[in-house]
Order: structure tokens, then sequence, then C-alpha cells
């Protein structure tokens, strides 16, 4: 089956198992190597990649749900997004397996909820694992990044 | 064996080796080579400098700590060191094996950096003052020049390299003050972050290769059950399916994707045959360790200070309590895979997130039929480790894989068998007796641990019985409490549900024990337990100075809002002492720790921002554990198999505050990976049962109820 999507801004076609994890698509068809398999079944987050600007796990979500459909990868982030300095700033990765996933959560949280406090930002990021414990500096980033794309609208 | 290709240099490039077994070699071939090659570091023409690190990094940070290391004592800014993991060969070895581990990455490295990179210093400084024709002591290295004090001439150490190998390398360089550091102790972004946060393809799942293929395993539920059959067709007729290759373990489904590998894998139609186990389950385990803890049992011994039976005899009051933990998994987010590659030149290159390169290489060589020299494994950044990677039962399937469809090969587990294969934190049981006397002072302590040997299912060289394995009782033979008799035994209680060294390895539990057992003696003694704690310790002032430094930056003893206690605990492990305070409430009926403050007497220390970070993660990874986390077996294999029923923590649960408190105490450096994460548990514990009333004595805590 022919799908055709755009990814971080480019329209691209795949002939694929309409029912291949939009995941493996990524990584294994497109090259995309930021999303991580984690777990398969949509628990862990770290495949976490935005879907018309939602956050979605790439590995519960079958390529024939997204045919027409923007998706944004953490690559779509172009390196010096807010959010990512925000994690530099707090130095928040430790192994770094799931802190592209964060990441892509935080930019969905932020984008919907730009001033969250401390509950909405552990409410946003719930579905994402982190076994290396990095959960206080992903909160304090999030608040950073938070901080530095206010100012950075209204200057 | 490391190979000179390892070292190809651009011409006027300088290597300095402590120990240099290639350098014969690289002498044998002058003209396409520098003079000497090494092992820790290379200096190009171009004045940068790269790391051959011997240690893995997971996460917990060694590379940057390397990396700074070797930027203080050489004298270049840190932004011009880059790092890798080497590969196996004997500068990197530690008891003869390549590994990292038990928390050693700094602690073992510090000096031996160092002084590799004040060899490299002082010949580079002693090429300038042969080309200026002045005496090298008026020369200093800084940021990555030569200068001459009296003249203020300066040189890139890039231009001087070919001139300095030449040189032959001081066997005592002198190290630089502590003035003259410049990063150590300061907070130094990591080196490793800038790619991971840009999502770079840093990990060994990420690893492509031309012609490469990917391949699934499917692997037997039942521990440790063989292969007996498949039938090849049920996976092959699925769509991008292209062989099954019978591998260790089971079967390697090969596609040209990997979701055609993950559907093919569990179409894949197989049998394995039968064990003595098939049936066993968690509640013949537990009834089989508790059995260890009768009289009928033998006890290996483990500490014998004083006479227990005379302190028993004499006792005004005996304090005793049972405890029980389960079977943990490592889990970490990066499941199980490598990618490997047959060259044609009798070479296999494998790509492979491990932490044992000597025993996973050793694994790799067996499977393909060469000598290990013929592999060339390369560590990649960890998705996590935390012990997992010490194993090397991933990686004979893959080469056998590799092999039999001569192509490049992924090979990988879903997380099903990441969960399911095991090699998990041993189940363990523990009687702890406390004798009292009439002012209701402890006089003895006797503690039994029982359950299956660690070593034995780990050890390559297994454990002979009747010999103790030490993990099962560490941290309580070594306490640093010193009633007047003090005994300690394990009994032997052999499962056949594999297991491996799992973050701070026996501390985790027995940590749990003693310190639980601690606030249990306190409570029925009617006694403050940070107190009891400095009567046991009233002879240890590094001890004691840990303990109430984490009582004073906690607050202790003073007012809590309503719902609300503290709990204490301390453990000394790798090394390094650490007591933690944990601030628990119940929140919805579940605990919820608001602040933990933890003090860490370490030594001393190169990052600080490090220890923080390691010290947040084992918390963190503690209270996961603590709350939520149990490995179950049913039918031979285990129950959980996903995060959708193993719970690991979620930031939802993360405490609200994490405080540390670095000890510097001028005592030999101590690691910092593992140490803060067993007084977790009984901190938690404790503040739950102070809260509560009820004695917790079985983890994790979702098996006890809350209303």
């Amino acid at each position: 089956m022919k799908i055709t999507f755009k990814v971080n801004g480019e329209s691209r076609s795949l002939e694929a198992d309409p029912d291949m994890p939009l995941l493996w698509a990524l990584r294994d068809l497109l090259g995309l190597k930021g999303a991580k398999y984690g777990c398969g079944v949509g628990a862990c987050g770290a495949c976490t990649v935005h879907v018309n600007g939602r956050a979605m796990r790439s590995c519960a979500v079958p390529l024939k749900a997204v045919q027409g459909d923007e998706i944004r990868t953490i690559e779509g982030l172009g390196g010096d997004h807010p959010v990512q300095q925000a994690w530099l700033e707090e130095q928040v990765p430790q192994c770094g397996y799931c802190q592209t996933g964060q990441i892509m959560q935080a930019v969905a949280l932020l984008e919907k909820t730009p001033q969250p406090s401390s509950e909405q930002i552990r409410a946003g990021m719930e579905g994402v694992l982190c076994r290396c414990g990095t959960y206080p500096r992903i909160e304090a980033a999030v608040q950073r990044a938070a901080g530095a794309m206010t100012t950075k609208t209204e200057g | 064996m490391l190979t000179r290709r390892d070292f190809v240099l651009g011409s006027g490039a300088l290597a300095v080796a402590m120990t240099v077994p290639w350098r014969a070699e690289a002498a044998a071939d002058a003209a396409a080579q520098p003079p000497f090659v090494t092992a820790y570091l290379e200096v190009s023409a171009d004045g940068s400098v790269k790391l051959y690190s011997p240690t893995t990094e997971m996460g917990q940070g060694t590379h940057t700590g390397h990396a700074v290391i070797i930027a203080d004592e050489l004298g270049v800014d840190l932004e011009r060191v880059s790092v890798v993991t080497a590969e196996p060969a004997d500068p990197f070895r530690r008891n003869g094996q390549m590994s990292s581990g038990g928390s050693w990455g700094v602690r073992a490295w510090y000096q031996p950096l160092r002084k590799a990179s004040a060899q490299a210093r002082e010949v580079l400084i002693a090429a300038a003052a042969a080309q200026w024709g002045v005496p090298a002591a008026e020369c200093r290295l800084e940021r990555g020049e030569v200068v001459h004090a009296g003249s203020q001439r300066r040189q890139g150490i890039g231009a001087l390299a070919s001139a300095a190998a030449a040189l032959p390398l001081p066997a005592e360089p002198v190290l630089r003050p502590k003035s003259e550091l410049r990063y150590t102790g300061r907070k130094v972004p990591r080196v490793d972050l800038p790619a991971k946060v840009r999502g770079e393809p840093v990990f060994a799942s990420d690893i492509e290769r031309p012609n490469m293929v990917y391949a699934c395993a499917r692997l037997s539920d039942v521990f440790g059950a063989e292969l007996d059959s498949f039938d090849r067709e049920s996976a092959t007729a699925v769509g991008g399916v292209l062989d099954v290759v019978a591998v260790p373990g089971g079967a390697a489904v090969v596609a040209t994707n990997s979701w055609a590998a993950i559907r093919g894998a569990e179409a894949l139609r197989i049998r394995f045959k039968p064990t003595p186990h098939d049936k066993l389950d968690s509640a013949t385990i537990s009834r089989q360790m508790r059995a260890g803890l009768g009289d009928g049992a033998q006890p290996i011994n483990a500490r014998a200070d004083g006479d227990w039976a005379a302190a028993k005899a004499a006792a005004k009051r005996v304090v005793a309590a049972d405890y029980e933990v389960p079977y943990l998994s490592h889990a970490p987010m990066e499941p199980w895979n490598c990618t490997v590659e047959f060259g044609g030149d009798g070479e296999v290159h494998i790509w492979a997130p491990v932490q044992t390169q000597d025993r996973n290489r050793n694994a790799a060589a067996a499977a393909a039929g060469i000598p290990a020299d013929k592999i060339r494994l390369h560590t990649t950044l960890l998705g996590g480790g935390f012990g997992r990677r010490l194993g090397s039962d991933g990686i004979a399937a893959a080469v056998v894989a590799a092999k039999a469809v001569k192509r490049p090969v992924k090979f990988f587990w879903r997380r099903e068998d990441e969960f399911g294969q095991g090699w998990y934190r041993p189940a363990q049981v523990a009687r702890l007796q406390a004798t009292l006397d009439a002012d209701g002072r402890v006089t003895g302590l006797h503690v039994r641990t029982a359950g299956p040997s660690l070593s034995a299912s780990f050890s390559p060289q297994g454990l002979p019985a009747g010999q103790l394995d030490g993990s099962s009782v560490s941290t309580i033979r070594e306490s640093r409490y010193k009633p007047a008799a003090f005994h300690v035994e394990w009994v032997r209680v052999d499962q056949p549900v594999p297991m491996a060294p799992w973050r701070a390895v026996g501390a985790t539990q027995n940590g749990y024990f003693l310190e639980c057992f601690v606030d249990e003696v306190a409570r029925a003694t009617g006694r403050d337990p940070y107190q009891l704690r400095r009567e046991l310790l009233a002879h240890d002032p590094r001890a004691l100075n840990v303990i109430d430094t984490v009582a004073k930056a906690s607050a202790w003893g003073e007012p809590l809002p309503k719902g609300r206690a503290r709990g204490m605990a301390f453990v000394e492990s790798y090394g390094s002492l650490c007591a933690e305070v944990a601030e628990v409430s119940l929140r919805n009926g579940r605990p919820f720790v608001h602040r933990v403050v933890c003090a860490l007497d370490c030594g001393s220390i190169v990052l600080p921002d490090g220890v923080r970070s390691q010290v947040e993660g084992g918390i963190v990874q503690g209270l996961s554990a603590v709350l939520g986390e149990a490995v179950n077996v049913a039918a031979g294999t285990a129950v959980q198999r996903n995060f959708d029923t193993y719970p690991m923590l979620r930031i939802t649960d993360a405490p609200e505050r994490i405080e540390t408190i670095i000890i510097e105490s001028g005592e030999p450096m101590g690691g910092v990976g593992e140490p803060p994460m067993p007084p977790l548990a009984p901190a938690v514990v404790n503040a739950l049962v102070a809260l509560t009333g009820k004695p917790i004595r079985e983890l994790p805590l979702t098996r006890h109820r809350y209303a």
C-alpha cells in the first residue's frame, strides 16, 4: 500500500505494510533514528513524535492511520529549539535513550500549555518513562523552556 | 587485540600510553604511522585530543569525568577533547577484564588518566623548549599551547605533536597542583549530551550498515529451555521475512525491516524442550527461601564478631523480624540489540551496547568460531545498563544469525524478551535479631539471609558449594555498626532463575533488611531511629558526620505537616557512605515521597553536577523499585513482560525535591553511581512505618494496602 505523509515539512511516499507502526517506517525506511523503540505497546513513550501537532506513540500508530498527516520528529526541531536548549542547560539526560521522546512530549505540552504548573508538567510528561531517573531535571527543564519561550514571544 | 588501525593518526600526531603493546608494531611501519601510538589519548596535528576511555558510557557520565581529567592535566580546553570507548586491550583492563561496573569508572581511572596526560604534557613542553633553546622548566602548557614565560613565545600542541612523539616518556611526570585544574570540581556540561538532545544516532540500535537485514529473536519462555524445533514456513509466510535461523536460546527471524522481523517472530511456530522447572512459581521460590531461615538449613558464616550465643543468653529482650524482596528487572530503556558484520578480511565487526567488553568479545568469538582478536567490538553509547549489560547472553545469537545469512544483521529483542530472559536482581529473604540489655541498648545483632546465589548464576566460574556469595551479605557483613556481638550468615537456596548484578547489587536488598530492622529496634525500645544509629556508630566519626549531616539538612525531629513522616537510612557501599532521609505521606491511598535529602561522603569528586545527577538517578530508581517493581514467576517464566505490568516509576510519582549534600572528606575516592540507591528503600519504608505504625517486611509496597 502506498502511504504519503509529510515528515518535518517534506513530503514522503512509502510502499509499505499499512499495519507497520510509524516508528519502524521512520527508523528503518526513512532513516530517522531519533524516535526510539522501547516497548512496542505505547507504554513507555520513547517513540514519541508529533502527528498533526499532537504527541503520539509512534510504535502504536499504524502507517495507514497517518495517510496525509504531518509528522514531526526530533530531527525536525532543528537542534536549538528552546526545549533542547533547556535540556542542555539543566543537563537532563543520562543514558539519553528516552530523551528524544521526553523532548517531543515537552514541546507538545508547551505548545498547548505555554505556562504549565508543576502539576501540569507532571501530568503532561507522565507517558514517557525514564529508567535513569532524570525526572527532577525534566521538570526543571520544562519550566526553564516555558520561561524562555514566553520571553521570546513577548520580546 | 588492538591494532594499529585503531590509531590511524594524521601526520604529526602524538599519542602517549602508559602501556604501549603496539608501539613496536607501529615503529615497523614508521613511514605510514607516527613514531608511537597509545592507549588513552592522542593529540592530532590540529591540536584536538581524542580520549580512548576504558569505560562504557551508559548514562553515568564517566566519559565526561575522563575528558575533564585529561583536559585539566594536559592543559587543553574541554571542547577540544572527544571521547570514544576503547576496544578491549590491556591498558583498559582491570583484573584482566575490560568492564564497567562496581562504580569504578572515575575512582579507578583517575590516577592512570592523570598520569598519561601529564606524560603527554611533559614531552610536548620538552619539544617546544628544544625548538626554542630554552629550559623546559620555563615553559608551561596552557589551553592547548606551550608558552615560554620569558619570551612569551607560544606554540599550539598540534604543531608540537610530531617532535614530542620522538621524545622518551617521563616515568614519573609531575601532576599539576589543584590550583591549576580548570574543570575538576566545577560545573561542567557533559560531553555526550548535545548529540543525545539533538536525537543523533548514537546508540547501537541506530547503527546501519550497507545491505543490512533485521533479525528479531524468538526465545524460550521457560528460563533456559533449549530449542526443540520450529516451523520455518510459519514465519517466512509473513511478508518481508527472509529466513529463520536456529540460534542459542531459540530462533532469529530475519527480515528486510524490524516490523517484518517482529511479525515473523510472533508468527513462528516454535517448540522448546521440557525443563525440570516448567511449573516453577513465585510461591514455591518464596517457600524454599523461607525454609532457609529455619533450623534445618546449613548457613555459611560471613561475620562472627563477639559471642552471639552469649549475647542471646544474657539478653533482657530479643527483637526479631523476617523480610523478603522479589526479583527485579534492570529494564534499561534500550532493549538488547547489536549489529554484526562479517568483513572480507576475516574480521567480524560488532556494534553493541555492552558493559563487559572482554566477556562479550570472547562469547562472540566462540560463536563465530574465530580467535577473539578477529572480533572488532565497537562499544556504542548505551541506552541504560544498570548491570544488565554485564552479561553476554545476547551476542552469540547475533553472530550465529549474521554468519548464517551472510549479510550484516541487526539482531534485537523485543521488550518482552528483555523482561522474560531474566538475569534479575535476586529475590532474597532475611531474618534479623537484636539482643537488648536492661537499658534497651543493642548488645548483639544476628542476620541470616537466604536465597539464590548471584555468583552461581552470573559468574562464568559459578560458585562452589559451601562458599559464601559475598553479595548475599554485602553491606551487612561490612557494616560499621559495632554491637558487642554481630553474627552474619547466608543460606544458599538455588533457583533456576537467571540473575545478574543490578545497580548496587546486594546492597539493594541488604540495605533494606538491616536499615528497616534498625528502625524496628528503635521502635521496640522507644528510641529515635537517628539517635539509635548514633549509638551504633559512636566509635566512627566519619559515619557520624554523614548521618548528622543528613539529620541537620532534613530538619530531623522538627514538626512536619499532618500526615507526613520522615524515615532515615544509612548504607555504605562501593567505597562511599550514604545517608538519606525521605519525607512521605499517603496520597490517594498510595505512598508519595515529597522530599529526599541525601548526604554522600565519597571522599573526593571530579564533577559535582555528575555526582548530583547520579544521586538523583539512584533515588528515583530506588523509589521505583520499592514502590512497585517485582518480577513474579509462574510456569517457569516471568509474569511481567512489559511496562504495562512492570510498574516503573513515572514522573508523577517522582519526589518533589531531592537535595544532595556532597561531603568531600578527603578519604579515598569512592563510587557514586550505586551508593545513593541502597538507602532509599529503607528510608521510604521507615517513613511509611512511622506514619502508619504497621511494619513493612515485604517489598514492593504495592503488596500492602493503606486505607
